[in-house]
């Protein structure tokens, strides 16, 4: 077997079945092997950033790592976005790029990068492999520091002599990673004194994170939500660990989040925290952030996220669904009475800052486009949302009730995002409608990607919620920046119907309410990728809103007039 | 907090891959921590490094530090000795210099701080001191005034007092 050979078999061995990849002339031993495993589906991309957020959006679907090849130099760097997105959200992915020879390296080669060097600070862990008889261990470590504890990307850099030379391989059987440690089953005592502190708590409140949906601890989450009678709100990454139309949901948390939900964190004498890191998008400013909570309760994987914003009373380092099952049993049922003042309140709360937006006959409102798509397919969809205004709306007017049914780009914002990530999870769920949201903004940083959708006949259906801006920053511009509406204006941009058909998909144009239903209804009745041009309100916003740089009591709401 | 307060001196047990030096600084770097001193070298155990840090955790919490460098994949132990009872050694190699009287005050300073004279010629001295920090820079100090010409530093290297624990047991059971 040569190098090439060694890293496609370790893939099927490691039961990875697909790859959104690029070739180049540093890894085309590769290409050259690749029809050879007839198990590994390729996915010819059209940007290398586009693998990286297909294998992204592939993994956040369906739980089940895939992997990326890129070429050296251009190629590989192409791929430094995708894997800052995945990093930062904890997503696993496997990624193969080719590197110059062994004997050119650090001699400027032609397209040589330090492709290690660059993606250190976006991977979990990355390699550069420079011998032969090192590829069958460092893939299956890849894949195991890829897929364990708190998953992320890991890198393989291969030197092209390498993937060319002949070895036999030998493939550990056990792996020998003496800095790598798996959290073990949570601390019996800290689980007690977080069960004694929630059993006291007279305003307890559980935030949950996307740690929550990679560690499947749904179930434990509500069985200790009901039984413990506690409110749960979750981040924009936790989305889908807890229903959103659950009595005690407090739906989504942070500077957007929703009014309820901040004044029940922000009035909570205790706050338990699973599976997230307690970023500024949830605190907001940090020393006003939950300033009551008397009891702060952190549960993560990693030891780092603990205490790295806020020091909490009682720490917890596990697997979410491990210490959430843990806490479910110890915690006693409150009498009803006594939770029913702190539930009142949460109740009146929600009646007094309720989700509000501008009802309009004239232009349409993105709200209204949200709220038709979630009436159609409820939670049989998946939703990929892109960055800006429109990942907020999707998030917030939809009652996800299943994890994996909403998937962004939460911790590095990543505009571009949402198309590819909606193939790779139509390649992933194929059974399941993939609906992909984005401004006109994002969607053409990646658009090149729509060829795939046409290539492959994915059923990936496009709403463009267009309002010929950069509606967030326009947004932020007018709040927090005198109003100064500076380079956010995106007069001219393709016609989204044309650009369609070029691709060789369906596409139309919408541009008031009552054309939704039949835009969805064509949509739906369309087998392969449609695209739908919404010209939305160009003035709507999101709401509420936290002022940069001020606390989460701060947060405003659509100005009355407007309702 | 004074930079000296927010100073951890740390001790990493690492695979000696290559490369393990740059993902552990880069590690600090991008955190806002700033490496004050550093060394390197081999264990009694193959293919472990041992390093020294002392790191400027800037505006993190305290323990972030031994975290977040605890979270590389090749960092196999890592200990923050900042709050233990702690031996901190630097080395430094001092070139006067020297002629004439002088040269005999400059041997006579050497000595008085405990230093050591490594190499000597006619126009020069070379003297070795190590300690702790303050004392390596007492020194230098003190010897400025011959005509110091280089001054060669190492990094920390540190070690806690006594035996831990766990080894303690493990030494009385063997
Ligand atoms: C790659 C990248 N560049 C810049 C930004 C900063 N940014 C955040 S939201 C936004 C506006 C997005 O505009 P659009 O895609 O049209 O979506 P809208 O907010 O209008 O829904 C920008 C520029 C980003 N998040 N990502």
């Amino acid at each position: 077997m040569n190098g090439a050979q060694i890293i496609l078999e370790a893939l099927q061995r490691e039961g990875i079945d697909t790859v959104f990849g690029y070739p180049g002339g540093a890894n085309l031993p590769i290409y050259q092997h690749l029809p050879e495993y007839r198990s590994l589906r390729h996915v010819l991309v059209r940007h290398e950033q586009g693998a990286a957020h297909m294998a992204d959006g592939y993994a956040r679907a369906s739980g089940r790592p895939a992997a990326v090849f890129a070429t050296s130099g251009p190629g590989a760097l192409n791929l430094v976005t995708g894997l800052c997105t995945a990093f930062m959200d904890s997503v696993p992915m496997v990624v193969v790029t080719g590197q110059v020879p062994t004997a050119m390296v650090g001699r400027d080669a032609f397209q040589e990068a330090d492709v290690v060097g660059c993606t250190q600070p976006v991977t979990k862990h990355n390699y550069l492999v420079t011998r032969v008889q090192d590829l069958p261990r460092v893939m299956r470590e890849a894949v195991h520091l890829a897929t364990s504890g708190r998953p992320g990307p890991v890198l393989v850099d291969v030197c092209r002599d390498v993937q060319q030379a002949s070895c036999e391989p030998s493939w550990p059987e056990e792996l020998d990673l003496p800095g790598y440690r798996l959290p073990g089953p949570p601390d019996r005592s800290r689980l007690e004194e977080a069960a004694r502190a929630l059993d006291r708590a007279e305003r307890p409140v559980i935030l949950a994170g996307h740690g929550v949906i990679l560690s499947r601890a749904e179930p434990e989450l509500l069985a200790l939500a009901e039984r413990a009678a506690v409110p749960v709100g979750t981040t924009l990454l936790g989305i889908g660990a807890f229903p959103v139309r659950h009595p005690l949901s407090l739906h989504m948390t942070g500077f957007m989040g929703t009014g309820w939900n901040l004044r029940a964190v922000q009035e909570a004498d205790l706050l338990l925290c699973v599976g997230m890191r307690v970023d500024d998008r949830v605190t907001a400013k940090l020393d006003e952030w939950a300033p009551r909570a008397e009891t702060f309760i952190h549960v993560d994987i990693d030891p780092s996220e603990i205490g790295k914003n806020r020091r909490p009373h009682i720490e917890v380092v596990a697997d979410a669904r491990a210490a959430l099952g843990g806490l479910a049993e110890l915690v006693t049922p409150p009498e009803p009475e006594r939770r029913r003042l702190w539930l009142t309140r949460i109740e009146r709360w929600r009646e007094e800052h309720p989700l509000r937006y501008l009802r309009s006959d004239g232009q349409l409102q993105p709200q209204d486009v949200v709220i038709e798509m979630y009436r159609r397919c409820r939670d049989r969809a998946i939703v990929v949302a892109d960055v800006g205004l429109n990942q907020i709306w999707a998030a917030l007017w939809w009652n996800y009730d299943r994890p994996g049914r909403f998937l962004n780009s939460g911790g590095a914002g990543t505009m571009g995002f949402a198309l590819p990530a909606a193939i790779g999870a139509k390649l992933a769920c194929p059974e399941q409608a993939v609906w992909c949201v984005a401004g006109e903004g994002g969607f053409v940083m990646t658009a090149q990607e729509l060829s795939v959708a046409v290539e492959h006949g994915l059923d990936v259906k496009v709403v463009l919620l267009n309002n010929f801006s950069l509606g967030m920053v326009r947004q932020f511009q007018d709040d927090f920046y005198g109003g100064v509406r500076s380079q956010v204006g995106l007069h001219v941009i393709p016609d989204f119907v044309k650009l369609a058909d070029a691709y060789g998909l369906a596409g139309c144009r919408v541009e008031r309410l009552d054309e939704v239903p039949a835009a969805f209804d064509f949509a739906e009745r369309t087998p392969g990728p449609v695209l739908i041009d919404c010209r939305i309100d160009p003035e709507a916003n999101v709401y509420p809103i936290v002022p940069l740089g001020k606390g989460l009591n701060d947060f405003r709401e659509l100005p009355d007039e407007y309702a | 907090m004074s930079t000296r307060e927010r100073l951890r001196v740390l001790t990493a047990v690492v695979q000696d891959h290559p490369g393990v030096l740059f993902r552990v600084c880069g590690m600090v770097r991008r955190r806002g921590f700033n490496i004050q001193g550093l060394s390197v070298g081999p264990t009694d155990q193959e293919g472990r490094s041992r390093m020294t840090l002392a790191v400027d955790a800037g505006h993190a919490e305290v323990d972030q530090v031994a975290k977040q460098l605890d979270r590389l994949v090749e960092v196999i132990e890592v200990r923050d000795l900042t709050e233990e009872p702690t031996l901190n050694r630097q080395l430094a190699l001092v070139k006067l210099a020297v002629t004439g009287p002088h040269r005999d005050r400059a041997v006579a300073e050497v000595d008085r701080a405990g230093g050591r004279v490594l190499d000597a010629g006619p126009e020069h001295l070379i003297a070795e001191v190590s300690g702790e920090q303050e004392r390596v820079e007492r020194l230098i100090g003190s010897l400025r005034p011959f005509g110091l010409i280089e001054v060669a530093r190492s990094g920390p290297v540190a070690m806690s007092k006594g035996i831990p624990k766990r080894i303690a047991e493990e030494v009385s059971h063997a």
